[in-house]
């Protein structure tokens, strides 16, 4: 327990860290606000003086911490844009994202883990071939392609189901398939091949010697060993769906953290650009946290 | 039986060579056979494959899409390439420092790569868009960077085990110089792997371009890109949709190529995998 | 004549799957008396393990496969009996302890979790009353503080201790044989010796059967009532351990029990046995130590022995040693 304790730690040491990187690569590439607060005709004299006013001529390491320190007062500063408070545009935006990214880690697991099981339980069968083809194809599909088909299917061929926007259910549907696809692709095969190698393991000889059933060694026994690659899994799929987010965001106009960092980036909104690459920094550092913590917590002999 | 035999066969890594050498024709070959990518047609609009002239159509602007699509293979796979074969290198070397002398050095290595490594791709090139600006630049810099560090990474987990193997003790005690041990044991022990992973790393960035490019980010018009391809063609699927389709197909086998490889090369290389008779009558 | 409690008749496993074809086990026949300790006996690799898994039907199956023989047990033959059936043998009527307590207990599970779901597959008792039994079982099995083993984890167990832990869940359902495929190679020597004695204990105080499969002589004469010989997938000789052990009949058996180094005596050259155990792919007609064996006739290379009951022991040869 006292090797989890360092690791946060460090871990917190490194998010900080990296959180100062991505603010001093911003800033010192000209991504503060003189440009858009000062006309195009100011002179350059013009602009050192503004910049001296605002506090943008101290050492950038000083220019971080005023910048935390006005996070942890609330003051988010406000959007290039449409000069949108940051703090009432980051709650709308975090609350649907996380609506969108929880909805697809559930179905990730849901849907992952009893198929990998079913293809282990069902080595070699035609469902067990078919299950890992489609895994195998699932993983390679570049994601914003599904999204593309999957609107021109759905959506416009069919009609089944919104292809863009928010509002209810039917809207989240489409948005977080596409979001899952690769992760229960891997979470299929990454149960599959853990049951499978706990399945030739020796315990599981010793369980079939005392006449425990099939079903409860594979469901309990074999699972619970199998489970624990998992864990690390989910810590880290929780990173690779904030990336993944920003595209699919996008591309069914989801009005969440990943489309909001996109366009900021793509208008220059410096303030969003800063806020978000941050938030995003401290959810894939906790996702990773977890993922190391939680195979030290789910294994026995780690525990003691 | 031989290595060669043994790859031929197996089926993953034969479809997957396949593959890989018909994309790799059509971006060698491509631009050169259809001709400039930017030249635009604005009169005649959409065409269809088929049309003769052009093989697989125009875009909006009566672009050629097959010279657009086999150039666009080419960036995808020259960024993909060239900087996975350099991260394989540098994340070699460092995994190779990290593994073998171990102590603080190691302690400062492990700690910037355990942070680093979870970092999704996409997000890392977001990133450094915001901080450089679009283009190519920030997208080989994230692909270059996540895929050092995750190569270093497991090549410094295997160069920590082979240390504690037999051999390794045996041939520092037999007064091997450490060059010689890296050079004759080591190293030929981890390649393997590094391969192995870096066939993944490649399928990883030629997505993250994809990806990238298809927001916006990435490869700037009029060059083109197969994501910024399929973004063009969105608006126009019911009309033609062959622009989105084709690069789409495009980047999925490139991809799928590429993972079958790594599969492929996995299950070849790997000396554990005996058969399941020798395993069984073992005992 | 008394009638066998497990009879083992012309038990054959092999290879078969696409291109390989050779059976390990070869025309394998022996019996298991009430209330006795027989000692399977051989070489690394003659095939004693594999045998008894195949009683039970727990031999890897893709790609080992039982070809022929059965396995009388109550009337039935075990390897015929359907699924459910096997089930409700397996661990009731006849339990097996393996060769490495620490890879053969789940990790993820306490002691107490694996014990109980033992009985639990077998006996329909509540959760406290299977606690009970486990630990009646722990203690029987030799343990001295069950409670406390109860609730660790098998890798926090020595080796001794897992390996009891293992006889006790053999124990847990009452059963009437215990197949104990080399259970104290993994051990050290005084371990080894105690593991022995609780063995021998449980056979006379329960009035059990077991099968001991070993490798090492000096097991079978400590413990065990009769023993099998095995070479090369076949059973050479059976007989009381006594018998065996004054006079072997069959050259291979001869040759093992010559070759043991004895304390004591003054220094001599080893004897060793000539040449080596032949590939399950290299048997050819006749008898199978023929190559090796230092009596053989011309009739060894081409005709191979059967099984030939004398008196109470029975021997596979053309030329036994009388």
């Amino acid at each position: 327990m006292k090797a989890v304790f360092r690791r946060t730690l460090t871990m917190l040491l490194l998010l900080l860290v990296s959180s100062f990187a991505v603010f001093a690569a911003i800033r010192l590439s000209g991504g503060d606000v003189t440009a858009a607060r000062l006309p195009a005709s100011a002179s350059a004299a013009d602009r050192a003086l503004f910049r001296q006013q605002v506090g943008l001529d101290k050492p950038i390491i000083n220019q971080y911490f005023t910048y935390l320190r006005k996070l942890a007062t609330g003051d988010l500063g406000n959007s290039l844009t449409n000069n949108a408070k940051l703090s009432t545009l980051a709650t709308e935006k975090i609350r649907n994202s996380l609506i969108l990214g929880g909805s697809s880690m559930v179905v990730i697991f849901a849907l992952g883990i009893p198929l990998g099981m079913l293809a282990a339980m069902r080595r070699n069968s035609w469902l067990d071939t078919g299950i890992t083809s489609i895994s195998v194809a699932g993983m390679a599909i570049p994601n914003f392609w599904l999204a593309l088909i999957s609107i021109y299917v759905f959506s416009t061929l069919l009609g089944w189901l919104p292809s863009a926007g928010q509002g209810g259910i039917r809207y989240l549907i489409l948005p977080t398939l596409v979001l899952s696809a690769e992760g229960i692709a891997l979470t299929v095969r990454m149960t599959r091949s853990a049951m499978l190698e706990n399945l030739g393991q020796d315990f599981v000889r010793t369980l079939r010697a005392a006449g425990v059933s099939e079903r409860r060694i594979h469901f309990k026994h074999v699972l619970r060993s199998s489970l624990m690659p998992l864990i690390s899994l989910a810590g880290l799929r929780i990173g690779q769906i904030a990336g993944y987010a920003l595209v699919v965001e996008t591309i069914f106009g989801w009005a969440g953290v990943g489309q909001a960092l996109v366009n900021a980036v793509l208008r220059r909104d410096y303030p969003v650009v800063q806020l978000f690459s941050l938030l995003l920094v401290v959810l894939v550092t906790f996702g990773n946290l977890m993922a190391t913590v939680g195979y030290t917590v789910a294994n026995p002999r780690l525990r003691k | 039986m031989t290595l060669f035999r043994r790859a031929r066969r197996n089926k993953q890594l034969v479809v997957g060579v396949i593959l890989a050498v018909v994309i790799a024709v059509l971006g060698i070959v491509g631009p050169w056979i259809f001709g400039a990518y930017d030249k635009q047609d604005l009169l005649s609009g959409h065409k269809s494959v088929g049309t003769p002239g052009n093989f697989f159509g125009t875009d909006a602007l009566g672009r050629d899409l097959a010279a657009r699509a086999t150039y666009g293979i080419r960036i995808s796979l020259i960024v993909a390439i060239s900087v996975t074969a350099l991260a394989v290198v540098l994340g070699m070397g460092i995994g190779l420092v990290a593994g073998y002398v171990k102590g603080r050095v190691d302690g400062v290595i492990s700690l910037v790569i355990d942070f680093v490594w979870g970092f999704p791709l996409i997000l890392v090139a977001v990133l450094a868009a915001a901080s450089i600006g679009s283009g190519l630049l920030p997208v080989i810099l994230a692909v270059g960077l996540v895929n050092t560090v995750a190569i270093a990474r497991v090549v410094r987990g295997e160069v920590l085990g082979l240390t504690e193997k037999d051999f390794v003790v045996a041939a520092h005690a037999g007064g091997y110089s450490t060059s010689h041990i890296l050079l004759r044991h080591i190293i030929p022990n981890v390649i393997p792997v590094a391969l192995v992973l870096s066939s993944y790393y490649v399928a990883v960035a030629i997505i993250a371009e994809a990806s990238l490019s298809f927001v916006g980010l990435g490869a700037q018009p009029p060059t083109p890109s197969l994501g910024q391809m399929v973004s063009d063609g969105r608006n126009f699927l019911r009309l033609n949709h062959w622009e989105s389709t084709i690069p789409g197909v495009l980047i999925f086998v490139m991809v799928l190529s590429v993972s079958l490889i790594g599969d492929g090369l996995r299950d070849l290389l790997d000396p554990r995998l005996r058969t399941a008779v020798e395993r069984a009558s073992a005992k | 004549m008394t009638r066998a409690l497990l009879g083992v008749e012309k038990l054959s496993v092999g290879v078969h799957v696409s291109g390989l074809s050779y059976d390990i086990v070869r025309d394998v026949s022996f019996d298991l008396y009430q209330n006795e300790i027989l000692a399977v006996v051989g070489e690394s690799g003659c095939g004693k393990s594999l045998t008894a898994l195949s009683m039970l039907s727990l031999q890897s199956s893709p790609p080992l496969r039982v070809t022929s023989g059965v396995v009388m047990f109550g009337g039935k033959d075990l390897l015929t009996l359907p699924r459910a059936e096997l089930r409700m043998v397996r661990g009731k009527e006849i339990s097996m302890i393996f060769q490495d307590p620490m890879s053969a207990l789940d990790p993820m599970f306490t002691v107490g979790t694996l014990l109980t779901t033992a009985v639990r597959a077998h006996q329909n008792v509540n959760k406290a009353r299977a606690e009970e039994i486990s630990l009646a079982a722990l203690a029987d099995a030799g343990i001295e503080d069950p409670r406390r083993r109860f609730g660790e984890y098998a890798f926090q167990l020595s080796g001794g201790i897992s390996q009891r832990v293992m006889i006790a869940l053999a124990l847990v359902n009452n059963p009437k044989v215990i197949i104990a495929d080399e259970p104290t190679t993994a051990l050290d020597v005084t371990v080894q010796a105690q593991i022995l004695e609780r063995l021998l204990v449980l056979k006379k105080e329960r009035g059990m059967s077991i099968i001991l499969i070993t490798h090492n002589l000096g097991v079978v004469a400590s413990v065990a009532d009769r023993v099998a010989v095995m070479y090369s997938g076949e059973i050479v000789e059976t007989g009381s351990v006594a018998e065996v052990f004054r006079g072997a009949q069959h050259p291979y058996s001869h040759g093992l029990l010559r070759a043991v180094p004895r304390l004591g005596s003054a220094a001599q050259s080893l004897t060793a046995i000539p040449g080596r155990v032949p590939q399950p792919t290299e048997i050819s007609a006749g008898c199978v130590f023929a190559p090796r064996c230092e009596r053989v006739k011309p009739m060894c290379h081409e005709m191979r022995p059967a099984l030939e009951i004398r008196r109470s022991s029975a021997v596979r040869c053309h030329n036994p040693i009388d």
